[in-house]
C-alpha cells in the first residue's frame, strides 16, 4: 500500500485510464509543458505526448466546448479547470450542452466527459477565486458531481468518473493536493453515488465533503474528548463524496440511528447542497429527528482576502463542535 | 456588402453549367424546405406549433448546396434555424414536423422542438439554440476527427448575429490554433434578429477575422445551390485533405421575419422585393424551364407533389401521439455498465 | 366557503369546554339543528346542535380536549372543500359578548389557540402520478403548543406516554429524546388512568416497632374535570372577593314536620321535602327583606328584583346549582316538583344553561350526611347562601319544661360588603319564623316592592 498525495493519486488515476483507454485525453490550461498549475499532470506529457496531453489558451468556454464536442464523438475528455472559479465562463457549455445533450437529442448522443479542478476557498485568494461551485452544478439534472478529500477516494472516484458515460464534475481542493493517504497498489475503482463513513459514531450524524472533511473529523475528535468538561459525543462522520446523486440511503440509515444531523461544508448556505440534505432528512426521517438539522458552512457573504476575515467566513472545527453539541443538547 | 441589382436577374453561370438531373434535384430539395416551412408556419398560426419558429425561407440554397458539397458521415452543426439543413440532410419531414408538434415520433422524441433538431444517422448534429455555444462543440467534433483520423469534416453554421459572442471567438481560435478539419459557414442574412448588421458589427466583412484565427476564408453572395456547393466544397476539401479550417461568409437573405412573431418592419422599402427577384430557388426553377426544357406545368406538378408531402407531414404530426409521460425521465443519466465504461 | 364550527358558549359562566363526544364523523351530512356533539361545560354535558348545514369536512377538536370558547372544533362545507383553508382563513377568534352583571367578576375568556392548517408536504419531484390526498384529520392545538422533537413525539406515541406530563429540557423547553428516556426510566409521564389499581406501592422509609416497613404509595396527578376546575376557580374567587360573615341559628322543625306529613298525605307524588320548605321560607324572607337580596357589582350595590333560589346538588365529581326561578311566587308543591326534576337532570348532567344561571341566593343542605352545622361559600353573583344541617331530636326547654323537639341548625353566609350581621340576623329570624310557623308559607306572597311582615 503506497502513501500518495492527492495530486499523485489524481495523476495515477489519469495515467492508468489513459493507458487503459486510447480515447481518454487531458486538456486544459498549463496541463502539458507546465505539468499542471498544481502538478497533477506531472510527467504525463512525456508519457503520452502532446496529442493526448493538450495545453490550451485561456479559453474555458472554448476548450470546455471542444471537450463536449469530442465526447459526443465518443472520446473521453478530461477537462482541467485551473480552478472551478474559471468554470463560470464555461458554465453555459456545461449546463446547456454537457448536461443536456443526451436528453435533448432523444438519447442519440452522450457526453462522457470529466471536468475537474480545485474548488472552493484556498488561502487568501479573495472573493472571485474562493467560491464553492457545489450547489451550482449539483443543481443540474444530467450532471454527476463528485468531491474528494483523500488520495484513496480521489483515485478511485476519478477513475470511475473517467469511465462514466455521463458528464461528471470532479471537485478537488487546492489546499488538499498535498494531503497524504494510503492508496492500494492494485487497481480499484470506486462507485460514484456512494458515501463513505469516515468515522463511526452513535450520537450525531455529521455529513460533510471536500475540504470540510478534515475539519469535520477534527470536530468529531473534539466532541469525543472534550477539554471543557462537557458530555462527550460519539459523532458519525460521513463523507458524501458524491453531491449528485446524493447517497440518501447512507444518510437516512445514520440519521435514523443517531436522531440528529449536522451538515458541514464549504459553500454558501442559501440554496446549498446542505439545504438539500436538510430537506431530505426532514422529509424522510422526520419521526427520527430529536433536533433540527443544522448546517455549518460559509457565512452568507463574499469571501474577503484578509486572513482574519477569511478565517471567520470558513467553517472551523469549533463551529462544527458547537453545532454538534447544539443538536445533542449538550 | 454586395447589393442585389433588380435588373440583373439573369440565370447565374454556375446554374447554366449544371446538368438537368442535379438541377432538378436541387430545385426539389429547396422547394421541399420552403413548402415544409410554409406548412409549419400555417400550423403555427393554427396553434399546432408553439415556442419559437424560425424560418429559413430564402436561405434554402445554402443548406442544399452544402449538402451537395459534403460526404455521408460529415457533420452539420447549426443554429436554431435548423429545418433547412435537417431536410437537406435527409431528415424525414414527418419526424421533423412531429418534433415541432411536440409528438412522440418527433426527430428527438418531442423533447427538443423546432430549435433542437438532431439526427445523427443523417449527419444532422444539431440544432443549437444558445447563440454561438455550438461553435466550440463543433470544433470539438473536428478535434475528435483529427484525434481519431476518421476523415470526417465538420461544418459549423452560424448567423451573422453569432460572430460577436465569446464562444464563437474561442471556438474559432482553437480551430485555427489546432488546425482542425472544420468549415465555419456564417449565414449573413443581414439581420441579427431585428438589428441590421451595421449596428451589430464593427467591420461588416466578417471574413476579415479569418486571418486572426489563422484560417483561410471565402465570401460570396448566394446565387444558386451549385455556387454554394462549389465554394463550400473547396473549403471541405481543404479541411479533409489538409486539416485546415476555413471561415466562409455567405451573404443571403431571409424572406420572413426572424421568427413567426416578427413582422420584419425593420427592412428598407423595396428591399425584400429586390431580394425576392434574385431568389436562388426561383433562379433554379428558371434554369429548369429556360435551359432544361421543363414546362411550367412540370414545375407545378412537382410543387403539388411536394405540397401534398408536406400536408401529409402535418397530418402525420397532428395525428401522432404525444410522448409517454414517463418519457420525461428518460435520457438524463446513462446507467454505467461494463460496456460503456 | 366551508364553515368553521366554533366551541359554543353554553352557559354564562362557561369559559372553556370539552367536546365530550362527537355524534358525527368526517363525511357525514349535517342538517341545521342536528346534534353533532356533546359538549362538557363547567356545569354539564350538553348536546350541541349545529347552526349550519353541510358535510363534515374535519373534526378539529379531539374528544376530551379542553378548548377555549370560540375555538374551532369542526369544519362543515361542501364535499371536497378544503377544511384547512377555512381554518387558515380564521384570522382570529370570535370575541365573546360582555358577561352579564351577575358574572361580571369572572375573568375574560382566554383567547382560543389559533388552529394552524395541517402542513402539507411539498410534492417531491418523484414521478408519482397523483399527489397523496390531504386527509382531513383531528388537529390538536394543545399538542401543538407543546414543543417536542419529532422523535420525542414518536417515542411518546409508541410508549403510550403523555407529552403534557413530560418536562422538556431542550431549547424553549422542547421535549427531546432524553426527556422521554428519563420519563420511561422513572416511570413518569404516563397518560392519566393508567389501568386498574392504584399506583405501585412500595416499602416506606419508616418501619414499625418490629422493623416492618410501612407501605408508601406515590401521589397521583388527576386531571380535573371541567366542573372541578370551575368550582375551584369560582370558590377561590368567592373567598378572595367576598368578606363572608356567618350567623347560625337553631330552628324548631316540629311544626314543619307535622305540616309536611299532612301535605304529603294529601298528595300522591312529588312529596314535599324539608328542603323544599326551607327554599320556600328563604324565598319568602328575601321577598320580605329585599336588602338581603343584594350583591356588589363593580363597586355598586345591586338589589336583585327577583328571587331565584339556587339549590346545590351534589354529584360524584362536584356539584351543580340548578335554579328555582321566582321561588317567592311559587307554591310549595310547585317548588317540590321543580327541585326534584332539576335534581334528576343534574345527576344526569342534562341541565340546560338557563336552568343553572341567574340564581340570587342559594341553599345548601348537608343534613342527609349527618352534618348539624356548617358554613357555605357564597357563589359569586349571589347575595348569600344558607347552609342547612340535619334535623334531629334535641332536648330543648319549652315554656320552662324540658322537651324533645325536632331541631335544625342553619347558617347564613352573608356578604359583608353589602350588608352586616344585624341585617343578616333579622333576615335569619324571618326564615326561622316561617319554618316554625309554616302555615305562613301559604299566605299570599307580598306584592312586589312592598315589603311587609308575614301575616
Amino acid at each position: 500500500m503506497a502513501i500518495l498525495q492527492i495530486r499523485e493519486a489524481i495523476r495515477e488515476a489519469i495515467r492508468e485510464e489513459m493507458v487503459r483507454d486510447e480515447r481518454v485525453f487531458l486538456m486544459g490550461e498549463e496541463v502539458g509543458h507546465y505539468e499542471g498549475a498544481y502538478k497533477c499532470s506531472q510527467g504525463l506529457l512525456d508519457q503520452f505526448g502532446p496529442k493526448r496531453i493538450i495545453d490550451t489558451p485561456i479559453t474555458e468556454t472554448g476548450f470546455a466546448g471542444v471537450g463536449i464536442g469530442a465526447a459526443m464523438c465518443g472520446l473521453r475528455p478530461i477537462i482541467e479547470f485551473m480552478t472551478f472559479n474559471f468554470s463560470a465562463v464555461a458554465f453555459d457549455q456545461i449546463i446547456n450542452n454537457a448536461a443536456k445533450i443526451h436528453h435533448m437529442t432523444g438519447g442519440q448522443f452522450s457526453c462522457p466527459i470529466v471536468f475537474r479542478g480545485p474548488n472552493a476557498a484556498a488561502h487568501m485568494l479573495g472573493s472571485t477565486h474562493s467560491q464553492a461551485f457545489d450547489a451550482f452544478y449539483a443543481h443540474i439534472p444530467g450532471l454527476k458531481v463528485v468531491a474528494v478529500a483523500t488520495p484513496y477516494d480521489a483515485k478511485g472516484l476519478l477513475k470511475a468518473a473517467i469511465r462514466d458515460p455521463n458528464p461528471v464534475i470532479f471537485f478537488e481542493a487546492e489546499l488538499m493536493y498535498s494531503v497524504r493517504g494510503e492508496v492500494p497498489d492494485e487497481e480499484y475503482v470506486l462507485e460514484i453515488g456512494k458515501a463513505d463513513i469516515k468515522r463511526a459514531g452513535s450520537d450525531v450524524t455529521l455529513l460533510t465533503w471536500g475540504q470540510a472533511v478534515p475539519t469535520s473529523l477534527r470536530a468529531a475528535e473534539l466532541a469525543a474528548e472534550p477539554s471543557d468538561g462537557k458530555r462527550p459525543l460519539s459523532v458519525e462522520v460521513i463523507d458524501m463524496l458524491t453531491l449528485r446523486p446524493l447517497d440518501y440511503a447512507a444518510v437516512l440509515a445514520s440519521v435514523r440511528k443517531t436522531n440528529r444531523a449536522v451538515v458541514a461544508y464549504h459553500g454558501w448556505p442559501h440554496g446549498g447542497v446542505g439545504a438539500e440534505l436538510s430537506d431530505h432528512i426532514q422529509r424522510h426521517a422526520f419521526d427520527w429527528l430529536d433536533a433540527p438539522v443544522l448546517r455549518v458552512c460559509y457565512e452568507d457573504i463574499p469571501m474577503s482576502y484578509a486572513e482574519n476575515l477569511e478565517h471567520l467566513t470558513i467553517p472551523q472545527p469549533e463551529q462544527i463542535l458547537a453545532a454538534l453539541r447544539q443538536v445533542a443538547y449538550v | 456588402m454586395e447589393t442585389p441589382e433588380q435588373d440583373a436577374v439573369t440565370v447565374p453561370e454556375t446554374l447554366k453549367v449544371a446538368g438537368k438531373d442535379e438541377t432538378l434535384h436541387a430545385y426539389r430539395e429547396m422547394l421541399r424546405i420552403r413548402r415544409f416551412e410554409e406548412t409549419a408556419a400555417r400550423a403555427y398560426t393554427r396553434g399546432k406549433i408553439s415556442g419559437f419558429l424560425h424560418l429559413y425561407i430564402g436561405q434554402e440554397a445554402i443548406a442544399v448546396g452544402t449538402r451537395m458539397a459534403i460526404e455521408s458521415g460529415d457533420r452539420i452543426v447549426t443554429t436554431y434555424r435548423d429545418h433547412g439543413f435537417a431536410l437537406a440532410q435527409g431528415c424525414e419531414p414527418n419526424a421533423c414536423m412531429a418534433e415541432m408538434f411536440g409528438k412522440k415520433p418527433g426527430l428527438v422524441g418531442g423533447v427538443g422542438g423546432s430549435m433542437h433538431f438532431f439526427d445523427r444517422a443523417r449527419g444532422m448534429w444539431g440544432g443549437y439554440a444558445i447563440i454561438g455555444n455550438h461553435v466550440p462543440v463543433a470544433a470539438g467534433h473536428a478535434f475528435a476527427s483529427k484525434y481519431t483520423g476518421d476523415g470526417r469534416v465538420t461544418l459549423c453554421v452560424l448567423g451573422d448575429g453569432a460572430v460577436g459572442i465569446g464562444p464563437t471567438h474561442e471556438g474559432m481560435t482553437l480551430a485555427g490554433l489546432w488546425d482542425l478539419p472544420i468549415v465555419f459557414i456564417v449565414e449573413n442574412n443581414r439581420y441579427s434578429m431585428g438589428t441590421p448588421l451595421e449596428r451589430t458589427l464593427p467591420v461588416e466583412d466578417i471574413t476579415l477575422r479569418a486571418p486572426g484565427y489563422g484560417m483561410a476564408c471565402d465570401r460570396f453572395t448566394v446565387s444558386d445551390p451549385f455556387q454554394v456547393r462549389d465554394r463550400i466544397g473547396a473549403a471541405v476539401k481543404r479541411a479533409r485533405e489538409e486539416n485546415q479550417p476555413t471561415l466562409i461568409e455567405v451573404l443571403t437573405y431571409r424572406f420572413r421575419g426572424h421568427s413567426m412573431s416578427d413582422p420584419a418592419k425593420y427592412r428598407g422599402k423595396g428591399e425584400l422585393e429586390a431580394h425576392r427577384a434574385r431568389d436562388p430557388m426561383e433562379m433554379t426553377g428558371r434554369a429548369l424551364r429556360d435551359i432544361h426544357g421543363m414546362t411550367e406545368a412540370d414545375l407545378d406538378a412537382l410543387d403539388e407533389a411536394i405540397i401534398a408531402e408536406m400536408d401529409g407531414a402535418e397530418q402525420f404530426a397532428d395525428e401522432a401521439p404525444q410522448p409517454d409521460p414517463e418519457h420525461r425521465f428518460r435520457n438524463i443519466i446513462i446507467e454505467t455498465t461494463e460496456e460503456n465504461a | 366557503m366551508a364553515t368553521v364550527v366554533e366551541l359554543p358558549r353554553l352557559s354564562d359562566t362557561m369559559e372553556e369546554g370539552v367536546v365530550a363526544k362527537w355524534r358525527v364523523q368526517v363525511g357525514d351530512k349535517v342538517k341545521r339543528g342536528q346534534v353533532i356533539a356533546e359538549i362538557e361545560t363547567d356545569k354539564a354535558t350538553m348536546e350541541f346542535e349545529s347552526f349550519d348545514a353541510g358535510t363534515v369536512l374535519a373534526l378539529v377538536a379531539v374528544e376530551g380536549q379542553t378548548l377555549a370558547l370560540g375555538a374551532a372544533i369542526a369544519v362543515l362545507g361542501q364535499p371536497g372543500e378544503d377544511a384547512n383553508a377555512a381554518l387558515a382563513a380564521r384570522s382570529s377568534v370570535t370575541v365573546l359578548p360582555a358577561p352579564t352583571p351577575a358574572s361580571s367578576s369572572a375573568p375574560a375568556p382566554a383567547p382560543a389557540p389559533v388552529v394552524a392548517p395541517k402542513p402539507v408536504e411539498a410534492s417531491a419531484p418523484a414521478p408519482s402520478p397523483t399527489p397523496a390526498p390531504v386527509e382531513p384529520t383531528h388537529i390538536d392545538p394543545n399538542e401543538r403548543r407543546i414543543a417536542a422533537s419529532p422523535l420525542a413525539r414518536r417515542l411518546v406515541r409508541e410508549h403510550g406516554l403523555d407529552l403534557a406530563a413530560i418536562t422538556g429540557t431542550g431549547p424553549h423547553a422542547r421535549i427531546v429524546k432524553a426527556d422521554v428516556d428519563r420519563a420511561l426510566a422513572e416511570g413518569t409521564g404516563k397518560l392519566a388512568a393508567p389501568g386498574p389499581g392504584p399506583a405501585a406501592a412500595q416499602a416506606a422509609d419508616e418501619a414499625d416497632a418490629w422493623g416492618r416497613p410501612y407501605v408508601a404509595r406515590p401521589s397521583e396527578v388527576i386531571k380535573p374535570s371541567q366542573m372541578r376546575k370551575t368550582i375551584a376557580r369560582r370558590m377561590t374567587q368567592a373567598k378572595q372577593d367576598i368578606p363572608h360573615y356567618y350567623l347560625t341559628i337553631a330552628i324548631d322543625m316540629d311544626a314543619a314536620a307535622k305540616l309536611r306529613a299532612e301535605i304529603n298525605l294529601a298528595i300522591d307524588s312529588n312529596k314535599v321535602s324539608f328542603n323544599d320548605m326551607i327554599i320556600k321560607a328563604v324565598a319568602r324572607s328575601l321577598r320580605d327583606l329585599p336588602d338581603m337580596n343584594t350583591v356588589m357589582v363593580d363597586g355598586q350595590v345591586v338589589r336583585h328584583g327577583d328571587v331565584h333560589v339556587g339549590v346545590a346538588v351534589a354529584l360524584d365529581d362536584g356539584l351543580v346549582v340548578p335554579v328555582v326561578r321566582y321561588a317567592d311566587q311559587k307554591s310549595l308543591e310547585a317548588i317540590a316538583l321543580e327541585v326534584r326534576t332539576l335534581g334528576k337532570r343534574a345527576k344526569a348532567k342534562q341541565l340546560k344553561p338557563n336552568e343553572m344561571s341567574g340564581s340570587t341566593f342559594s341553599v345548601s343542605n348537608l343534613g342527609m350526611f349527618g352534618i348539624d352545622t356548617f358554613s357555605a361559600v357564597i357563589n359569586p353573583g349571589e347575595s348569600g347562601i344558607l347552609a342547612v344541617g340535619a334535623i334531629e331530636p334535641r332536648a330543648v326547654v319549652v315554656d320552662g319544661q324540658l322537651a324533645i323537639r325536632k331541631c335544625m341548625n342553619v347558617t347564613l353566609s352573608g356578604d359583608h360588603r353589602v350588608n352586616d350581621g344585624a341585617r343578616g340576623a333579622v333576615w335569619l329570624a324571618r326564615v326561622k319564623t316561617y319554618l316554625e310557623t309554616p302555615i305562613k308559607l301559604f299566605s299570599d306572597p307580598t306584592p312586589v316592592g312592598s315589603p311587609a311582615a308575614p301575616g
